[in-house]
């Protein structure tokens, strides 16, 4: 009877978001209605809720999603605690409802309500989540769906300061290097995010943590024995320092012998993706107008094999950009010895 | 549901990540920068699987597409789809393992055993399984957008699979769409994609008029031509070679194609049903086409068997997947062996060849149960109802990264012209030959197929005087340059003809330089002479 009624009568978007939270808190609190033969009948109704959700900002084939739905659905989401609720009971559900989850917490984060984003504002208040996402890395079978909401909730400024500030970054390193290609595929690309979206949040961090990030960075990145760590690592690195807002950051790195020698042996590697890319880097350090003399030596002792080297490397197709940087760099390199003799 | 969960639970067998896990038992299909092998994986009592090795640095395929086709294939959970056991990196390659088929496509079971179709009971189950993995496809938002026989693989016990995400599309992941994230707040109804990915022969018309965008309607187009693929033995048209100029493909068809004349023979009947089946996918409108779920409620799947029936009457006495593997390689020995077997590891390495294509839409007849195809016209007397052919100017359709499947079957033209590289590269100059406007041919829309040759005829000699023309435009710059012409191509060919032109003014500037030196000398010779 009940079924027949609610069917004739559809819900309202609070009243889904209402009926979601209150089927997720006794799903986290494993009351009596999710023990026993009641429990499938209830994850089902839990996960065709999730559904509704999900249709109610998306749309569905036959309609467009309707923005004060959108409104209600996204301003009743957060007055309650569902955020929280829905993440912590993530690895209860089966795997259609939590990819309904991400679509659905992905769509939230950008839903204004009153000209504003509210995700933001809640987030604010409950930064602890981001943490939990950030550690689905460390869990094969919720990393991809942690990781698309952690990758959606620092599309915000204050969110992306968060992860980046706290202690917990440096797992980034470790969660890019898993052995399956997926998660730490997916941890590369939040990582990349994370370095790339908020120049001036991105700008800040770097100048106050540059010495231990880079360590790390060229330790278990450019020095790592995966293949597609360094080929993505090098390009986000070649990303980062040619970005004007690190500036600073960036002539700071080029000064640095170490890094200098991880770039040339980059450069050496077999692949054209990864000795590409590092030229790119590799010709900042040549670029440098003030170089130290120790980078000056380095240059000056590998010249000869340098010269020959760039004599030969070509990108595959005509790249004009290319040309004209391989040409400056020979320049440099050229005319170092001039300078020193 | 509990069904799902159990699958759920099922997919949480971890296979190793590590190479030393796996033993390499054969090759089975292979592609420009992927091989695909059967291999057993030894800490699991060496269960069979089938491993595709991606070759990342050869790849063209950015390592993001990458990440996000082994994602899709990782999150999706449906018996009709081909999942991914767990992919990792080998040295420079993405190892992906997954469930071996024993089967095989039913692209390489047709070729081999099949020549010319299978039978309507047997199209009817794959058809109908394919359609289930596309129901969920579509409900999940996931396009396929390479929808083949060559992507549908089948177990020994008959289980039906569709494989190979590597152009599938989400309309739900913000990250496939350009732009910001606070304007893609993509909605389902909208989903519409702009870039163009799959196969020429499969493809939907609206993915070829991209201007237009299109959605998971074009999915069921390919689906159509699947079905016209398991009927005769091979998709329309595809007895020529792709890369052969499409005019060569239309008076070929409309003349003497053999593809007509074995079926005239045969006198292939077909039900009702299965015509009407098809007809609707083939619908130019994509809004009249049915959706899978709709499609699956159609009678031609009433009365469908089991996959029993595929067992007993596809797969019985039928070659290894190796078997047909190895006799595919020896045809074509010229390398670039299209990897039919257990993928079709060239749709995600995507063979860069640009081609065009001057149809601006096909006609389905059902009556003759073929698809023809439809030219652009300048004078066209029916305007279709409500139709969306704005072509009255041929255009220029670029395919990114598609895959261009070889021909496999009897023609031999495409032997000699699948293989090797240059002769790839002709048929592409021939292709580029043909900017021109063809006149439709076609007169009758919806009901017989009947041709009026007369029409057929003075299209044709428009045709061909416009195609003279413009092929001695362009002739003397291809047969300079070969190889495939895009626009970007062409201006590169006119940079290269006028820094050639420049080469030889300055050659000659250089003689005519020597020479003045010479008289110089001679002079200066005389002067200190005298």
């Amino acid at each position: 009877m009940k079924g027949l009624f609610v069917k004739s009568k559809p819900k309202t978007p609070p009243e889904v978001v209402c009926k979601t939270r209150t089927l997720l808190v006794s799903l986290i609190n494993n009351a009596p209605e999710f023990r026993g033969n009641k429990r499938e009948e209830k994850m089902a109704e839990l996960n065709k809720l999730i559904r509704e959700l999900k249709t109610i900002l998306y749309g569905s084939s036959e309609s467009e999603p309707v923005p004060e739905a959108c409104k209600q659905l996204t301003s009743e989401f957060f007055k309650g605690d569902t955020l929280r609720l829905l993440i912590g009971c993530l690895p209860k559900l089966n795997l259609e409802a939590r990819k309904d989850s991400t679509q659905v917490v992905a769509n939230l984060q950008r839903q204004p309500v009153e000209a504003k984003l509210i995700a933001a504002i809640y987030l604010e208040e409950n930064l602890d989540l981001l943490d939990t996402l950030r550690s689905g890395y460390e869990d094969t079978t919720m990393a991809l769906h942690y990781g698309g909401m952690l990758r959606e909730c620092i599309r915000h400024q204050s969110m992306a300061k968060y992860v980046l500030e706290s202690e917990h970054l440096r797992k980034f390193f470790d969660y890019m290097q898993l052995p399956s290609f997926e998660i730490a595929a997916d941890a590369m690309a939040t990582f990349k995010e994370l370095m790339t979206r908020h120049k001036s949040t991105v700008a800040a961090f770097l100048s106050k943590n540059c010495d231990w990030f880079f360590r790390d960075f060229n330790t278990k990145l450019l020095e790592s024995n995966n293949y597609i760590t360094r080929r993505q690592s090098v390009k986000l690195l070649a990303d980062i320092l040619l970005d004007r807002s690190n500036a600073a950051v960036m002539v700071n790195y080029v000064s640095s012998k170490e890094n200098l020698k991880i770039l040339m042996n980059l450069l050496r590697e077999s692949s054209k993706s990864i000795q590409i890319d590092a030229f790119h880097v590799f010709k900042l350090f040549a670029a440098n107008q003030n170089k130290p003399p120790d980078i000056v030596n380095i240059l000056i002792a590998n010249r000869a094999k340098l010269l020959r080297y760039f004599a030969d490397f070509k990108t595959e197709k005509e790249d004009e950009q290319f040309e004209e940087d391989k040409a400056a760099v020979v320049k440099a390199i050229v005319q170092l010895e001039l300078i020193v003799n | 549901m509990a069904h799902e969960q159990e699958k759920c639970s099922k997919k949480k067998i971890q296979y190793p990540l590590d190479s030393n896990s796996y033993k390499i038992i054969d090759e089975i299909g292979v592609g420009v920068s992927a091989i695909v092998y059967k291999a057993a994986c030894v800490p699991m009592n060496s269960s069979v699987v089938a491993i595709k090795a991606i070759d990342l640095d050869q790849s063209r395929t950015d390592l993001d597409s990458i990440r996000r086709e082994s994602k899709t294939m990782l999150l999706l959970s449906h018996p009709n789809i081909l999942n991914a056991h767990c992919s990792f990196t080998v040295d420079c390659c993405l190892w992906v393992v997954m469930p071996f088929m024993s089967g095989g496509s039913l692209q390489s079971i047709i070729s081999s055993s099949f020549p010319d179709g299978l039978s309507e009971p047997c199209i009817a189950v794959v058809l109908k399984e394919t359609l289930n993995a596309l129901s969920y496809l579509h409900k999940q938002g996931h396009l396929h957008r390479d929808i083949k026989a060559g992507n549908i693989l089948i177990d020994s016990n008959g289980s039906i699979k569709l494989a190979d995400f590597g152009v599938s599309a989400s309309i739900y992941e913000p990250n496939t769409g350009q732009g910001g994230w606070a304007s893609s707040s993509s909605s389902a109804s909208r989903m519409m994609l702009t870039d163009m990915a799959g196969t020429p022969y499969w493809m939907a018309p609206e993915v070829i008029h991209s201007h237009t965008g299109y959605s998971l309607k074009a999915d069921i187009w390919s689906f159509g031509i699947t079905a016209l693929e398991l009927a005769h033995g091979r998709p329309p048209l595809s007895h020529l070679p792709p890369s052969k100029s499409l005019l060569m493909k239309i008076t070929k068809r409309l003349q003497l194609s053999d593809y007509e004349k074995s079926n005239n023979q045969k006198d292939k009947k077909f039900s009702k049903a299965f015509k009407d089946m098809v007809g609707s996918c083939l619908d130019h409108d994509p809004s009249k086409r049915p959706s899978a779920e709709k499609l699956l409620k159609h009678s031609f799947f009433r009365n469908c068997k089991g996959s029993d029936f595929l067992v007993k009457n596809v797969l019985s006495g039928l070659p290894t997947v190796e078997d047909r593997f190895r006799e595919t390689r020896i045809v074509h020995k010229n390398g670039s062996v299209d990897g039919e077997d257990e993928e079709d590891p060239e749709s995600d390495s995507g063979t860069p060849i640009v081609k065009q294509r001057r149809i601006s839409g096909w006609n389905f007849n059902e009556d003759g149960f073929e698809l023809d195809p439809v030219f652009p016209t300048e004078s066209r007397e029916k305007q279709r109802e409500s139709d969306n052919w704005d072509d009255n100017v041929v255009k220029q359709v670029r395919f990114g990264g598609e895959t261009i499947i070889q021909d496999q079957k009897s023609d031999n033209s495409s032997d000699s012209n699948s293989g090797s590289p240059g002769a790839a590269g002709d048929d592409q100059a021939e292709i580029e030959a043909g900017n021109i406007e063809i006149i439709e041919s076609e007169s009758n829309v919806d009901g017989g197929g009947d041709f009026d040759r007369e029409t057929v005829v003075g299209g044709l000699m428009t045709l061909r005087r416009s195609l003279d023309e413009q092929r001695q435009q362009v002739g003397d710059m291809i047969a300079m340059f070969g190889g495939e012409v895009t626009r970007e191509d062409q201006l590169v060919q006119l940079v290269e003809r006028l820094r050639m032109e420049f080469e030889n003014e300055r050659q000659k500037n250089f003689e005519l330089e020597m020479e003045l030196e010479f008289l110089k000398l001679q002079i200066s010779g005389a002067c200190t002479d005298n």
